[in-house]
């Protein structure tokens, strides 16, 4: 067993994964837009008051789009926009053709929704930014969690049915640390070929 | 736990190639340029081994395709000095390739010269070749090598546990045996007494190479004559 006593000790590097990330995120704040974020600060500090994550790993979505009134007033189910959750490994954003199926015509007085029915008018997809993401060398699969696994979504990206606000930070951040502290949890492997490829 | 092992015909193999371009292709190596070849920087995860005997025009080609062989024992692990590489519990012989610091000890360590290093970032020829999503690319200087298809089994185990079952046999199969016209490999779990690779691995004709190191190779070859 050396082997695995070293592997487990690799992964320990990982183990501070969620801290590295906050760290990562001042890092990567540029002096630009440092002193940008002094100048604005008297803004700042009246608008965003008990914001504590101004930073700039914040994704901007190009439509101010609400899970919540989807969900509450639309009456829609996670897997009627994200289609693909149980089925493969990929959860899938919805293209336009999921959106036009209602807003073919304005349901709204919403300036976002305006914004929604110009992509409609074009055909032209929304540019959404993605979020949540793991790398190319490892392997995620929604099928196996939320069907095998029969995890809720809110475990992973929190509880997105209230979200009034695009998804625009993950939850819990996707490291390799987050993962293997679940798998230990829930007694499943973590033999790195299990999700390196 | 199943245990993951694979048998190659030399007596049905023609010597064709199709399972070393089916194995470029799956697992994304690069094509390395005619010179840099030339130098022995080719890469190949399944690699064809041509040996010619006799005198001309009596010469007979011998043509043994060669991936790695995920040892029982394997040599290229013990020396790795950053747990990048490792046997994991089902017997495939792992390569972590971010973990993987370029050190080449365990290419230096492997006695069938299995593993291969990345002297540059993957280069595409257009057109030629598209990479598939299924497996990482690799970087520059990162040693590299046969997984059996790892990338594969991920999917095969995830189906099989929704469904909840066991995973049948011939539904894990590598680029290289799908693809070859002879049907020359056999692949499958060896601990299964039942399974095709069980019985073969028990036939007469079954050598495997450098077999007095003790390292326990999970690929056999069948030939009536040994190779020597
Ligand atoms: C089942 C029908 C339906 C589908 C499909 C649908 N919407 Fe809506 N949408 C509504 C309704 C109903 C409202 C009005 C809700 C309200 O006023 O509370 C709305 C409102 C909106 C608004 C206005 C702001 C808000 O949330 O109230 C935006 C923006 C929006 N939708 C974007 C989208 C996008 C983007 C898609 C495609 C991913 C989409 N919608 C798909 C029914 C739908
Ligand atoms: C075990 C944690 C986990 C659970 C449970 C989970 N997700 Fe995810 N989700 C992730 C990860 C990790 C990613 C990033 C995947 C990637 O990059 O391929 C992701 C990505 C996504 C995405 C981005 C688009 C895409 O194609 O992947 C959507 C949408 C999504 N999840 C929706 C859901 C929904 C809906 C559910 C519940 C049915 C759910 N997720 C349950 C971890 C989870
Ligand atoms: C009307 C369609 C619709 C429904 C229903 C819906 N979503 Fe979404 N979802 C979207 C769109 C559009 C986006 C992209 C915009 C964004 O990031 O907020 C998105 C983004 C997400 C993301 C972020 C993905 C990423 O990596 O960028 C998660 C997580 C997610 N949804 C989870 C859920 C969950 C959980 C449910 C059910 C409670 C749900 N969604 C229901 C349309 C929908
Ligand atoms: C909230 C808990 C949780 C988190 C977070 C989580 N997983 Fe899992 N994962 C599970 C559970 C539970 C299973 C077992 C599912 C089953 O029964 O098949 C599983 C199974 C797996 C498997 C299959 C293991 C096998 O048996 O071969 C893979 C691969 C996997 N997860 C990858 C990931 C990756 C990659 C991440 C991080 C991006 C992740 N998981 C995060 C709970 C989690
Ligand atoms: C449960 C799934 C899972 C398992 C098991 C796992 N990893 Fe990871 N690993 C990940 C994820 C997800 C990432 C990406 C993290 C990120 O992007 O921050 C990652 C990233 C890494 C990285 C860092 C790559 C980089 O560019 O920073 C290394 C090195 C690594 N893994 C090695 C290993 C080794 C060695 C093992 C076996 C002991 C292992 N992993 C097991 C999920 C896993």
């Amino acid at each position: 067993m050396p082997i695995f006593a070293k592997c487990r000790r690799n992964s320990g590097l990982n183990n501070h994964g969620f801290l590295r990330y906050r760290s990562s995120m001042t890092l990567s704040s540029s002096p630009s837009k440092r002193s940008f974020l002094c100048r604005s600060a008297v803004l700042l500090l009246a608008m965003m008051v008990g914001c504590a994550l101004t930073s700039d790993d914040r994704k901007i979505q190009p439509i101010v789009y609400s899970h919540k009134s989807h969900i509450e007033n639309a009456g829609l189910t996670c897997t009627d926009c994200h289609s693909s959750v149980q089925t493969l490994a990929a959860a899938s954003i919805p293209n336009l053709e999921v959106c036009r199926n209602c807003h073919s015509e304005s349901l709204s007085e919403s300036p976002e929704e305006a914004k929604l029915l110009k992509y409609v008018a074009k055909a032209a997809e929304v540019p959404w930014e993605r979020v949540y993401k793991v790398p190319d060398h490892v392997y995620f699969s929604h099928r196996r969690h939320v069907v095998a696994g029969r995890l809720e979504c809110e475990v992973c990206h929190g509880n997105v049915q209230q979200f009034t606000m695009p998804v625009s930070l993950p939850e819990i951040p996707v490291t390799m640390e987050n993962c293997m502290s679940c798998h230990r949890k829930h007694n499943v492997t973590n033999d790195c070929l299990s999700c390196h490829r | 736990m199943p245990k993951w092992a694979m048998v190659i015909d030399l007596d049905r193999c023609t010597g064709c190639g199709a399972c070393n371009v089916a194995c470029k292709m799956e697992n994304n190596v690069p094509i390395v340029d005619p010179d840099e070849a030339q130098n022995g920087r080719a890469m190949f995860w399944m690699d064809m081994v041509a040996t010619y005997e006799g005198e001309f025009p009596h010469t007979e080609a011998k043509h043994v395709p060669k991936p790695c062989f995920h040892c029982d024992d394997p040599p290229c692990t013990k020396v790795c000095p950053v747990g990048a590489t490792y046997r994991n519990p089902e017997g495939l012989v792992g390569q972590i390739y971010h973990r993987c610091i370029g050190c080449r000890y365990c290419m230096a360590a492997c006695p069938f010269t299995a593993k291969v290093y990345n002297w540059y970032d993957p280069k595409w020829i257009d057109g030629a070749q598209v990479a598939n999503p299924d497996v990482s690319q690799r970087m520059v200087g990162v040693v590299e090598k046969c997984s059996f298809c790892a990338h594969r089994l991920q999917k095969v185990k995830e189906t099989a546990d929704v469904e909840g079952r066991e995973i049948q046999e011939n539904e894990y199969v590598p680029a290289c045996m799908e693809n070859c016209p002879a049907d020359a490999i056999v692949f499958g779990d060896i601990d299964n007494r039942n399974s095709k690779v069980s019985r073969l691995s028990r036939s007469y004709r079954v050598f495997r190479y450098m077999d007095d190191l003790g390292v326990k190779p999970k690929v056999y070859y069948l030939a009536r004559r040994t190779s020597s």
